[in-house]
Parts: C-alpha cells; sequence; structure tokens
C-alpha cells in the first residue's frame, strides 16, 4: 500500500513538473503560455518552500520505509541520492521557518546533483551494462526491488521528487522579485 | 463618505489541494493495494512445488553443500588467472527438491554456471543458454552444472527454484548455502560466472558477466581441450 502510495505522488509530481516544463517551453513563443504560467506561478510562489519541503520529508520518509521496514538495501547510487535529499530536509524547514528564499541557491545544487544521479540510475536499470558486464555480488545497482505502473522504479520515484523540488524551488520568488 | 476597498483576488488554495490530493491517493493505494503487503511475507527459504501429474514436492532455496580440496583465487577480469591449470574443488550439495548434484573432480569436463536470482545479467543470460541447450548444447560428454546462489527472499525474482523453472533450465543445479560457500569455493567476483573445467579435475578458464552462446562454447572448447 505504502509503495502503491508514493508511486502515485511520483505520477502527480511528474504531472506537475510536465506542465510547469510545457508552460516554460510554450512560453517561450506564445503569449497566452507566458499568461499561464505566470499565473500557475503566482499561485504556488507563496508556498513553493513548503510544498518542496513536504516533497523532501516525504521521499527521505520513504527511503527509510524502503530500506528499514522493507529491508531493501541501498546500493552505491542510493546513497548518494540520499545524500542529497536528505540534507534538504533540514535546509527547507529552516528556510520555510524564515521565510528565506535565498535557499533556493543552496538546496538548487542539491536537488539538480541528486536528480541527475537518479536519471543515470534510472539508466542503469533498463541497461545494466552500463554499470558493469556483470552483477556485483555487493549489491548492484542495476537491482530492480520495486516497480509500479510498469515503469516506476525507485530511483524513477527518486528523479520525480528531485524534479518536483528543482520546479518549486524555481517557483519561489525572492523579496527583490516580489517587488 | 464611502471609501474604496482595494480589490483583492482570493490566492489559489495550494497547501489545502495539496493535502487533499495526497488524501485521495492515499485512499486509492489502500482501496487498490487491497491490503497485499509491499513485500510478500516469505517463510525463509522454502517452498512447495506442484508437478504436473499433482504430487506436491518441498523445495528447498538454500541447502547445504561442501567441498574438498582447495577454494580457488578470486577471479579477476582483464588479468592472467592463476586458477587455471589448478585442481577445481570438489563441491557436493543438492538441488532445490534434494537430488544430490557433484561439480569438478576427475572424470568428464564440466561448464559450471553460477546464477543469483536477483541479477539482472544472470536473468538475460539463463534464458541464452536454455535456448542453447534446446538447440542441442553443448557436445557428447560434456556435462553442465550450475549452482544457485546469493539467495535472498527479500531481492526481486525470488525464488530461484520458480525463476529457473519457469525458463526450462534443465541443468542440474546445486542451491548454495547461506554463506555461498560453493560459489566462494570457485573464486566467484561477478554474476553469472562460469568455470571450465577438464576432465582432469583442473580448471580451464573462468569468465563472469554476460556471454553469447559463442563464448560459452569456446569455454566448452577449454574445457573438453578442443582449442
Amino acid at each position: 500500500m505504502v509503495t502503491f502510495f508514493l508511486a502515485s505522488l511520483a505520477v502527480v509530481a511528474q504531472a506537475a513538473v510536465a506542465v510547469a516544463a510545457a508552460l516554460g517551453i510554450a512560453g517561450r513563443w506564445s503569449a497566452g503560455a507566458r499568461r499561464a504560467g505566470a499565473r500557475l506561478r503566482a499561485a504556488v510562489a507563496p508556498d513553493a518552500l513548503l510544498l518542496a519541503l513536504a516533497v523532501a520529508v516525504v521521499s527521505t520518509t520513504g527511503s527509510l520505509y524502503f530500506s528499514e521496514r522493507l529491508h531493501f538495501t541501498p546500493c552505491k547510487l542510493c546513497w548518494y541520492q540520499r545524500i542529497a535529499m536528505y540534507p534538504l530536509v533540514p535546509m527547507l524547514a529552516v528556510a520555510v521557518w524564515r521565510r528565506d528564499a535565498g535557499v533556493r541557491r543552496y538546496a538548487m545544487p542539491l536537488a539538480l546533483a541528486g536528480g541527475a544521479i537518479s536519471a543515470y540510475h534510472v539508466v542503469v536499470e533498463r541497461f545494466p551494462s552500463l554499470e558493469s558486464g556483470s552483477c556485483d555480488p555487493n549489491n548492484p545497482c542495476s537491482i530492480i526491488w520495486v516497480e509500479r505502473f510498469g515503469y516506476l522504479t525507485i530511483p524513477t520515484m527518486a528523479l520525480s521528487a528531485f524534479a518536483l523540488i528543482v520546479a518549486l524551488l524555481l517557483a519561489v520568488r525572492t523579496e527583490s522579485e516580489a517587488s | 463618505m464611502t471609501e474604496e476597498q482595494p480589490e483583492t483576488r482570493r490566492r489559489f488554495p495550494v497547501i489545502p489541494v495539496a493535502v487533499a490530493v495526497a488524501v485521495v491517493l492515499a485512499v486509492v493505494a489502500y482501496v487498490a493495494s487491497d491490503g497485499e503487503p509491499d513485500r510478500p511475507e516469505r517463510d525463509a527459504v522454502s517452498s512447495e512445488h506442484t508437478e504436473g501429474d499433482g504430487t506436491v514436492e518441498q523445495l528447498e532455496q538454500v541447502r547445504d553443500v561442501s567441498f574438498t580440496g582447495n577454494a580457488l583465487p578470486d577471479f579477476v577480469r582483464g588479468t592472467p588467472d592463476a586458477a587455471v591449470g589448478t585442481p577445481a574443488p570438489t563441491i557436493s550439495g543438492q538441488s532445490f527438491d534434494g537430488e544430490e548434484v557433484t561439480i569438478g573432480g576427475a572424470g568428464s569436463p564440466q561448464l559450471v554456471f553460477v546464477v543469483a536470482h536477483w541479477c539482472p545479467h544472470c536473468q538475460k543470460e539463463v534464458p541464452v543458454i536454455a535456448r542453447w541447450m534446446e538447440r542441442g548444447g553443448p557436445p557428447d560428454g560434456v556435462e553442465l552444472r550450475a549452482i544457485s546462489t546469493a539467495v535472498n527472499p527479500d531481492a526481486p525474482n525470488y525464488p530461484p527454484s520458480e525463476w529457473l523453472d519457469g525458463e526450462g533450465w534443465a541443468v542440474p543445479t546445486i542451491a548454495d548455502d547461506a554463506r555461498f560457500e560453493a560459489a566462494q569455493a570457485l573464486g566467484l567476483s561477478g554474476y553469472p560466472f562460469f568455470v571450465a573445467i577438464r576432465a582432469d579435475g583442473s580448471v580451464a578458464a573462468r569468465a563472469s558477466g554476460e556471454l553469447t552462446v559463442e563464448q560459452i562454447e569456446a569455454l566448452v572448447a577449454l574445457a573438453t581441450g578442443a582449442t
């Protein structure tokens, strides 16, 4: 049930990122898309940090659920993604508390790095030979522990979360932007 | 006297909507999963298998193994293999259903496959070997043997007996013990792993990773001394 729930949240995250990306790209040519993008950002911006924090909290909890409750052993790439995701929780929590939009300068590199690692991990899952020609006896990264809806693996969920955090951080308005 | 109120636009309730979406998804997840656990509860490493004639046999995914002789040094890809020419250990064990299986020792040339059920490379290699065997496999006199090792009930594609059966696996296979002693005795360094053993019981070659049928046949040729 929890895995289904996390996978469903990942689908919602993907949809949200896809809408934001589509409006951002279409806005380069279409005034209507630009206005829609601006309205979306205006609606999300005041709560963007809180939402990003929620995404980081759910992702961190989910990752601990997989390893500590279901006993799925994290591989090397999983650990790199954890290194990127876990610090976002206290970082964004403090930013929400202090209403510090400047946090995006610090959170964005972590989210981008985590997303890049997740993307590579997704490719390794589909093409195990990229990692190595054989399985490392000590927990290779090509093992697919979970697969929901035919494509959602743990790194795919992580990639969705990182992408949504990046999108939300882009929506955050600094004081100078707000004025 | 009237005071003009500035026009205020109502903010879109982002947080309530996000919470509502999460709650709806949680309910959908609860209903859709219908009490199914995220990970099937597995009782250690045994299971039952019903044969076509209705008989039920007890399958053990992990069984005791023993070996005589010296364990081979760890295989390192891309370096000269120090095990070549040395005697392979003689490994005695049982298949999932309890049949005695022996690997190594003087007698016939052997090609040994070591596989792990959760390894994606093994999942690709096993069908290759199974189809090769269907087309005739090795020449007469060459014995094929396998070891199912690193069994982990929490890992994907469990149990290995079901996986191999589903692939039409016809190779006598030892179910390795919980300490992977059979695999380690062969100096395994990655899955899948191959050991070609000559008729005199010495190691002809070792390899790891996915191999093509041509590469497997080259190992067989080394075991038989045909090259």
